[in-house]
């Protein structure tokens, strides 16, 4: 049993994991007096029942070997099919999830029970959709208190959504750069005057700074004690919180057409190519059933959909995020669930970090795939992307999976299109021969299969045995 | 006993935003915050010492 190293800033609550996959919660009594009350709670029933709440029940009698003296009590939680973070979801995953967050919390404040916290990473994912997996955030509500988490839902998920809705900046690599967040006065330095005319901004951003900075000298504690003699009650929150899901959900942004939004209609298939490489590819999927599949640049997800049936979970990766935006929508109107779809940048992944670099782990490290799909990808990370094809096969064998690969042919039109842009006789080593050489001395080829015009090739093929 | 603090740094200046934010349910409680501010500024009031909230009894 391993305590969770992205789970310890809390203490009254701290994950565990153990060998055989369970998810443990230990909770300290203040803790414990607080699940208690939420357990008996109508919200915990309901939120269940619709799953925006992660599945959870008492462990009697387990006690992680690691937890503190002091821990009253353990709870066994439902495990999520694949964690991901705030900074690989799309500009609709990061706004659906704080809805979720805003509505749970409206929901338990009217049974004086209140989250303490309000951080993204504490939302996951089934498919499309968002589920709450942090039963330590439930704490019961104290009257006179403010919303402690508000700040924290400002930094981490309304301003990250301003910067993409009104300003057209992605907000991914902030959120990787910066786990906290943004601060309102970096918000505020982000925002220029026509963009205090939005909705929202003078009050969440440009007061929010300016407050934060006249009462700089001032200690929460103090503040705190002021409001509550004032006769702070539940309902300003509730009132904010209306407000600001009002906001979160009026926020839209206008992502337009990329190079990759269009590709399914713009790209050098024939329709005999595509027919056999979709056959292709169902043969490979329903070889046997998988936990998990990978699809590497799955642009508009059209394989990964052809996963779905014969894997628990697909994760389907792109780093164009205004594609991933569009599957992840039609996804959820689809009601598809086993389909993860994910904003990642093949060439520069997600990497552990946070503290001691552990607290948010790589993508290898949060679940190795059974199967991985490559299709259409091989081309842009040789040639766009200048990756040796050698460090290429190297990194696929890397994730240890059976693996479905196509190689497009150099004389196939978009390799053209990417060689035009390179000086004469650069690449010259992208050659059929090359790939298979390479692709050969870590993989056993299992079927091959050259496309009707000849311009693509796609391998199916199992690690060599290390 | 329940700890006495929360383990987020709320911000100062986001616990007075929120009455700012609370609208019609908050506006009586930011009037009365700032008559007190301003018996203190007139010496007609002294504040008085930071309390926590009294934590509940288990």
């Amino acid at each position: 049993m391993r305590a969770e190293p992205g789970s310890f800033r809390d203490p009254d609550s701290r994950v565990f994991l153990t060998e055989d996959g369970a998810v443990l919660r230990a909770l300290s009594p203040a803790g414990w007096e607080d699940w208690l009350a939420l357990e008996a709670s109508d919200t915990f029933a309901e939120l269940i029942k619709d799953g925006r709440l992660i599945g959870t029940s008492e462990a009697n009698g387990v006690r992680p070997a690691s937890v503190p003296a002091g821990c009253a009590g353990v709870l066994r939680h439902e495990r999520v099919p694949f964690v991901s973070y705030p900074y690989e979801w799309t500009f609709g995953m990061l706004r659906d999830a704080a809805l979720l967050h805003l509505d749970i919390l409206d929901r338990c404040l009217g049974e004086s029970l209140i989250l303490k916290d309000s951080s993204p990473y504490n939302v996951q994912w089934r498919g499309t959709d968002p589920v709450l997996i942090d039963i330590g955030s439930f704490e019961r509500l104290r009257e006179d208190e403010p919303w402690v988490g508000y700040r924290q839902f400002c930094e981490l998920f309304v301003y990250p959504l301003m910067l993409q809705a009104y300003k057209g900046v992605p907000f991914q690599p902030w959120l990787r750069g910066s786990l906290e967040g943004i601060a309102p006065g970096e918000a505020r330095s982000l925002m220029s005057l026509r963009d205090r005319l939005r909705r929202g901004v003078l009050t969440h951003v440009v007061l929010h700074a300016r407050l934060e900075r006249r009462y700089e000298a001032s200690t929460g504690r103090e503040v705190k004690g002021e409001l509550a003699r004032a006769g702070f009650r539940p309902e300003i929150i509730r009132a904010n919180v209306r407000r600001l899901r009002k906001l979160i959900a009026r926020l839209r942004w206008d992502s337009g057409k990329t190079a990759w939004t269009g590709y399914r209609d713009d790209n050098s298939y024939s329709e005999a190519d595509a027919d056999a490489k979709a056959s292709f590819v169902q043969q490979a999927a329903a070889r046997r059933p998988r936990e998990l599949a990978w699809d590497l640049g799955c642009n508009d997800g059209a394989y990964a959909r052809m996963l779905s049936g014969h894997a628990r979970t697909v994760v389907a990766m792109d780093a164009d995020h205004e594609t991933v935006d569009r599957l992840y929508r039609a996804l959820a109107e689809e009601g598809q669930r086993d389909v993860l779809p994910l904003v990642i940048d093949l060439c520069n992944p997600s990497p552990e970090c946070g503290w001691r670099s552990r607290e948010r782990g790589s993508l290898l490290r949060r679940g190795r795939p059974d199967l991985t799909l490559a299709l259409a990808l091989v081309h842009h990370l040789a040639i766009t992307n200048n990756v040796p094809l050698s460090e290429i096969v190297a990194w696929l064998a890397e994730l240890g999976s059976p693996l479905v690969v196509e190689f497009p042919m150099p004389g196939d039109p978009m390799v053209q299109r990417l060689l035009a842009g390179k000086r004469e006789g650069a690449h010259g080593d992208y050659t059929r021969e090359e790939f298979e050489r390479r692709l050969a001395e870590a993989f056993v080829i299992d079927r091959q299969e050259d496309s009707p015009t000849g311009n693509r090739v796609l391998y199916e093929a199992h690690p060599r045995a290390a | 006993m329940r700890s006495l603090l929360a383990y987020l740094d709320a911000g100062t200046g986001s616990l007075i935003l929120q009455l700012i934010l609370g609208g019609t349910a908050a506006a009586a409680v930011a009037l009365k915050l700032w008559w007190s501010r301003v018996l203190h500024v007139l010496h007609i009031r002294r504040r008085p010492a930071a309390t926590e909230s009294e934590p509940r009894q288990e």
